[in-house]
């Protein structure tokens, strides 16, 4: 499998697709059994309206953990990816927003959330963080194929390459 | 028959079998992407489904029905509000600022029965929570509601910030205790000695029981009411559902 004639970069991408697949999984995971405090997280932001709020305290952490499961198999990779730096980036946006506006909560990037005395010193900690995920997402998306992704047998379109991936799944 | 339309024929032959082959290709290639699709359906709804089975109601006695808070109004207003609160959370000191007033005019109008119930949500931050709680369950035993009331309300104008919840020692809660109408010789030992402290751990297993798990939380006859962005938005949000 050579698919994008750079081999380095495609373990490179396989190792972004890791990093910021776990990341989705434990956070989407840590949260999908806390609902109400996942909304409590969303709501302590003072971005949404409460109604709006629940929603998305409910549906954020089934959409981390899908699509952090898509980017560790590999599956649909580069709209994982996509997605995956789409979040990220509203993340960056609402810390910078409490910080902006001097509100002091917990992220609730790994559960918990709410109102914290002093959260404002992890906020650029909790940026650079995401910027950097946001990076890895961005660079995964921007590769046609990543190495060992389940992409590459679902959708292998050479017809010998096919056979061979077929006959390694029968 | 000459070998060129033999050789036609079976060029012919493997074009068919060529866009056979694309189309048995093709047709793979919708249902993968279907069913990895619905894979990830399920996971989400899976996902949705383990949340709202996880998800508990904020189920908490009605106004006045609580032996640990204080009330205003008359108990057969229209509407009810219970907030619960504590002494140290900065939301439950800006909702108090922004609902105060309001409150105990609409109370005093026969409007709103209003109960307040403090207790102990941050004593992970640093023990003001319990004693401040401890404070007032104090005062409301030795100097009865209306006392405490007004205890409860210069604790929020004096409250401490998260930062520094030491500024506010036990001899600042009994002077803010005597000024609210506390006799010095009644409270002065049991706040400093923790008196009421089973009293507070009870408020406390109360609120959890009720599934509150934040402050403030406010209740709206019987029903959770967080509708606002920001603390002064469900403030006037919900002084504009009582009046």
């Amino acid at each position: 499998m050579r698919e994008t004639g750079r081999p380095l970069l495609a373990w490179v991408g396989l190792a972004a697709r890791l990093v910021t697949g776990i990341v989705w999984i434990v956070a989407g995971g840590l949260k999908i059994t806390q609902p109400d405090a996942s909304i409590n997280a969303v709501r302590a932001y003072q971005l949404l309206p409460s109604s709006v709020a629940e929603v998305v305290g409910i549906a954020l952490p089934a959409t981390e953990l899908v699509v952090g499961l898509a980017l560790v198999l590999g599956v649909f990779t580069r709209g994982a990816a996509v997605m995956s730096a789409v979040l990220f980036a509203a993340f960056i946006v609402g810390i910078s927003s409490v910080w902006a506006r001097g509100i002091e909560i917990d992220c609730g990037c790994f559960g918990g959330g709410g109102t914290k005395a002093g959260a404002a010193s992890a906020y650029p900690w909790e940026i650079a963080r995401d910027t950097a995920l946001l990076a890895a997402s961005l660079l995964v998306a921007s590769l046609r194929r990543t190495r060992l992704s389940l992409d590459s047998l679902l959708f292998a379109t050479r017809p010998a390459e096919r056979a061979a991936t077929e006959g390694a799944m029968t | 028959m000459s070998s060129n339309s033999k050789a036609s024929a079976r060029a012919q032959k493997a074009a068919e079998m060529r866009a056979a082959q694309n189309k048995r290709e093709a047709r793979r290639r919708i249902l993968t992407i279907a069913g990895v699709l619905g894979v990830m359906v399920l996971i989400v709804g899976g996902s949705i489904g383990v949340s709202l089975l996880n998800k508990e109601d904020v189920k908490a006695a009605g106004a006045g029905s609580s032996e640990y808070g204080v009330t205003i109004g008359e108990s057969d207003a229209p509407h009810s509000v219970v907030i619960y609160e504590d002494f140290l959370c900065p939301y439950c000191g800006q909702l108090e600022r922004a609902t105060r007033k309001d409150l105990a005019r609409l109370a005093a109008d026969g409007k709103v029965f209003v109960e307040y119930r403090p207790f102990d949500l941050l004593s992970s931050i640093a023990d003001y929570p319990i004693r401040a709680t401890n404070a007032f369950a104090v005062v409301l035993e030795k100097s009865g509601p209306d006392v405490a009331k007004k205890f409860h309300d210069l604790l929020y104008e004096n409250q401490p910030s998260e930062q520094d919840p030491g500024s506010m020692t036990d001899d600042d809660l009994v002077k803010l205790a005597v000024e609210a109408g506390a006799t010095e010789g009644d409270v002065r030992a049991d706040i400093e000695g923790l008196a009421q402290q089973a009293w507070v751990d009870k408020a406390t297993q109360e609120a959890a029981d009720s599934g509150v798990k934040s402050t403030p939380t406010i209740l709206l006859d019987g029903k959770v009411f967080q509708d606002g962005r920001t603390i002064q938005d469900m403030a006037d949000n919900l002084m504009a559902e009582l009046e």
